[in-house]
């Protein structure tokens, strides 16, 4: 299996998540929450998944909740990313004080585990899911400033930069023109790699119901099926398309990921020569 | 099977490495010509440098006779060692003759030792490793070999890990390691890179005391050092052999223009660089490979590629000017 | 034997005792901001039945009635005492609640995680000692599938396909309905974990693989395993005397990570199993909205991984000759 095959086919399955659930009203006209047939349908005419227990298209939720689900996985991955890589590029470049200051936070506040603050914050607030979506990628961006911290460093260091002060560049100017360009490659991996994780991590704060259990999206429909006990009584379409779909964009993002990461560290991949 | 000493001192070479070339294919229709069709005889007790810029294939042609280059490489040619081939014989034969027949000083890198593990055991490791000596002697010979290398206080320093000690100490510890099992050929790698002159000078001392008798084959770019430890120069140019001869006349009576502008750029000769740069080993031209960078070409020097001619008993040339 | 410095240990102790104080000030501050306080909350259900004494022994406890900084001091105090106050839903205390779940919790989570790291470790050098052969690769590549898939649908397939369609296995829970009339028994409880265990242990190992693979592969790459092999030791041996023990160094640290992180079982596995461990009281908890219990669950897990931070890179340093604490700060 050619990487490079595998790298366009996961980028064409992420443009038709994406485009399908962009394109949502177009494709399910009657919307997630219709009673469109009878509960409990096979797939056949009318359902390409069949429907629920109260008699939803499930295809329609599926087009709808992917909406949902993607929207959480790329907004909260793109806020961490845009976080860590700010935060990330200033203490590395300015050191000093404000290097000091920030790491020393970031090692009091590192340790402490996401997954459970996220439940007890939630549960504090009741939060929606933009909001949630924001937390996440808050507490999502701790991890990543270490590590764009410690590339901007090898960077900050080289020639090119000092010979940029030296000619009068301002700050912002040699941040930004510099040392992006230089840590774009690290940006966009952990990018591609916190949508990954986020976007599957939200599904599973969804399935354990961390907000409200009547929206719909994939999480809520595995939940729903679940513990409606809908593999007790052998109902597989009403399981089977949200997960299926959760590991279709799952697997895509990770082979997309991977190949990032092999161009970065060459030595993780393959020997291929 | 081969045994140290069970041999009677051979009348021929103790390594002659004949029509050697080494590629490594980098895509289909590519690759590296690191080493191409080179000959190499080495006596008895002789001490030969290959000296070359970085890239003209002498640390492949070393990896090569210890046969420790990587997977990808393609060798063709012969290596004989006591009249034994070499690239015939299987792993574990090769594995009976590394480190205890042939041996090598690593390049001293910051890795080039094990860094969890105790230095003296890392010493003892081939007498262990050939069953020369059990365990409690294997020490012991370690602590002799480092006071042999000129550590103050060998006991402590066995006890030691890598880590603890500076660039030199860690050079005189990878050439204790090459002699611990009393190999008869040693294969030296660069073992002054990145060494203050002080200690480079020490180092090439204790170097040419430890091999006053066995053979030695010295990779080196460095001129001083080759000249200092060898009697037989070899240089090495875009993967072949341009000049060959013994220390003194070739230094004294340089034949290659290669040669030449390697000493010339010296720092007592003047610091004249030779202009230009060494081809890519992927894609070197047709006729003489240092035609672009030669002061003084014929016209067939852009076509056709020099013969390595000899010059005397004792010298030998690749170049036009003296077909 | 390496010294580590007192100086360091003393800061890094520092450094985790503040990290636990953010996390007990944050505790604190949630649970009073709450509408309504321990008495109208936890007490609702017993309606306005509440006889005296109960009020008066919850306000000498918690300090309701006194100003916010002592009650702050006071509730700092009963944390570092086990008082980790009482569940909204359920009417128990926290810590005891806790424990007791912690217990089941550790049926699944010792053998998946002892086994998950060996196993995942091993194959993981091995596919890294071999690292760019076909055998490698297709190691590799079914791993990064493995892991692209969610664990609560790894459970979920699971339950369908070996517990409803091939019966092998329950559908879950931990027990069967001869409890009832015989009490709990053993095996049937362990039949019941076997494939919670199987799946944790598989995705224990898959994360174990991958760092285990990427760090051998590093290894391999440097000097001194030339060197070893310019010495005449046969493959085995450089594997064994030198890469290996190299390579093990980063698995420390992830190691004592997983083994915290996983203590506080498994949310998905266990909801999907009903097993009734921590997992699985948090997604109940988070029904209930009970707070106290939640935040509980959450301090046990910042003591957790702030410890095992601590630990992590204190076996570090013991195991990598390398690394002085203390002398090179």
């Amino acid at each position: 299996m050619n990487r490079r095959v595998v790298l366009w086919i996961s980028i064409a399955v992420l443009c038709i998540y994406i485009g399908i659930a962009l394109a949502a009203p177009l494709i399910a006209p009657s919307g997630p929450t219709a009673i469109t047939g009878k509960p409990l349908e096979p797939p056949g005419a009318g359902h390409l998944f069949g429907t629920n227990d109260v008699g939803q298209d499930i295809f329609a939720q599926l087009v709808f909740g992917a909406r949902i689900t993607l929207l959480f996985g790329f907004f909260s991955a793109s806020l961490s990313v845009l976080i860590s890589t700010s935060v990330g590029i200033a203490i590395g470049y300015y050191g000093g004080i404000v290097d000091e200051v920030v790491s020393r936070a970031i090692d009091v506040f590192m340790p402490i585990p996401v997954f459970p603050l996220l439940i007890v914050l939630t549960t504090f607030f009741s939060p929606g899911i933009i909001q949630i979506s924001i937390l996440m990628g808050v507490l999502g961006s701790i991890h990543g400033i270490r590590i764009i911290r410690s590339q901007v460093l090898s960077v900050a260091q080289t020639y090119f930069v000092e010979g940029a002060r030296a000619i009068g560049a301002s700050d912002v100017h040699i941040m930004s023109r510099h040392i992006l360009p230089n840590v774009m490659p690290l940006v966009m991996a952990k990018f591609v790699s916190s949508s990954q994780h986020l976007l599957v991590m939200g599904v599973g704060l969804s399935f354990i119901g961390i907000w409200d259990t009547t929206t719909v999206d994939w999480g809520t429909m595995i939940q729903n099926a679940y513990s409606s006990g809908g593999m007790a009584l052998g109902l597989w379409w009403w399981i089977l398309p949200p997960g299926i779909a959760v590991v279709g964009i799952s697997l895509a993002l990770a082979m997309i990921g991977y190949s990032f990461e092999e161009q970065f560290n060459p030595r993780v991949g393959v020997n291929r020569l | 099977m081969i045994h140290n000493g069970d041999f009677q001192r051979p009348a021929g070479p103790l390594l002659s490495v004949t029509g050697l070339r080494v590629r490594f294919p980098t895509r289909p229709e590519e690759c590296v010509r690191a080493v191409d069709r080179v000959d190499l005889a080495i006596a008895c007790g002789e001490h030969v440098a290959l000296i070359g810029e970085s890239g003209c294939g002498k640390t492949v042609l070393g990896l090569a006779v210890m046969g420790l280059l990587p997977v990808n490489a393609k060798t063709r040619g012969e290596i004989r060692f006591r009249d034994c081939d070499l690239r015939a014989m299987d792993e574990p034969a090769l594995q009976r003759i590394r480190g205890k027949e042939i041996a090598m000083v690593m390049q001293n890198s910051a890795n080039s030792l094990n860094p969890v593990m105790k230095v003296g055991r890392q010493i003892a490791e081939p007498l262990r490793v050939h069953n020369i000596l059990p365990a409690t002697e294997a020490q012991d010979e370690a602590v002799r070999l480092l006071a042999a290398m000129g550590f103050a206080d060998p006991a402590q320093a066995a006890e030691r890990y890598p880590h603890e000690f500076s660039g030199g100490m860690r050079e005189r510890i990878l050439v204790a390691i090459a002699l611990s099992a009393r190999p008869d050929l040693v294969i030296a790698d660069e073992p002054t890179s990145g060494l203050d002159a002080v200690v480079k000078a020490q180092i090439l001392r204790l170097i040419k005391d430890q091999m006053a008798e066995r053979t030695l084959l010295l990779i080196t770019h460095d001129l001083g050092t080759a000249g200092y430890l060898c009697n037989r120069l070899v240089v090495m140019y875009a993967g072949e052999i341009v000049e060959e001869g013994p220390t003194d006349e070739l230094l004294a009576m340089p034949r290659h223009p290669y040669t030449q502008g390697l000493l010339a750029s010296l720092p007592s000769s003047g610091f004249h660089p030779i202009p230009g740069m060494s081809p890519s080993a992927a894609d070197l031209p047709a006729g003489c490979r240092f035609f672009p960078r030669c002061c003084c070409v014929k016209e067939q020097c852009r076509q056709n590629h020099p013969p390595l001619i000899p010059i005397g008993h004792n010298r030998k040339v690749r170049c036009h000017r003296y077909d | 034997m390496p010294v580590i410095s007192s100086r360091y240990l003393i800061r890094r102790l520092g450094y985790s005792g503040v990290s636990f104080l953010v996390c007990v000030t944050l505790t604190f501050f949630l649970l009073h901001l709450m509408p309504g306080d321990y008495i109208t909350n936890y007490l609702l259900w017993l309606a306005n039945k509440v006889p005296k004494e109960a009020v008066d022994q919850f306000y000498q406890q918690f300090g309701l009635n006194l100003p916010l900084t002592d009650q702050y001091i006071l509730y700092i105090v009963n944390i570092l005492h086990g008082q980790w106050g009482y569940s909204y839903a359920y009417g128990l205390p926290v810590f005891s609640m806790i424990v007791e779940k912690l217990c089941w919790s550790l049926v699944l989570l010792l053998p998946s995680t002892v086994f998950g790291i060996l196993v995942g470790t091993a194959i993981g050098a091995w596919s890294g000692w071999r690292s760019g052969s076909r055998r490698d690769l297709a190691v590799f590549n079914i791993m990064i599938v493995f892991r692209a898939i969610p664990e609560f649908w790894w459970a979920i397939m699971a339950v369908m396909v070996f517990s409803f369609y091939l019966r092998w296995f329950p559908l879950g829970g931990y027990s069967s309905i001869s409890i009832l009339s015989a009490g709990l028994s053993i095996p049937d409880v362990l039949y019941h974990a076997i494939l919670p265990i199987l799946l944790m242990t598989f995705f224990i190992a898959t994360g174990n693989y991958y760092v285990m693979r990427s760090s051998m592969i590093e290894v391999i790459g440097e000097d001194y395993i030339t060197t070893a092999r310019a010495k005449g030791l046969d493959e085995q041996s450089v594997l064994w005397r030198h890469a290996l023990k190299n390579a093990l160094l980063p698995m420390v640290t992830l190691t004592t990570f997983q083994c915290a992180a996983i203590i506080m079982g498994n949310v998905f596995i266990e909801t999907v199993f009903s097993w009734p461990g921590i997992g699985y009281m948090t997604t109940e908890a988070l029904r209930l909205r009970d707070l106290p219990l939640l935040e509980g669950i959450f301090l046990l897990d910042s003591l957790l991984t702030i410890g095992a931070m601590l630990l992590a890179d204190i076996l570090v340093t013991v195991i990598d000759p390398r690394i002085r604490m203390g002398t090179d700060e």
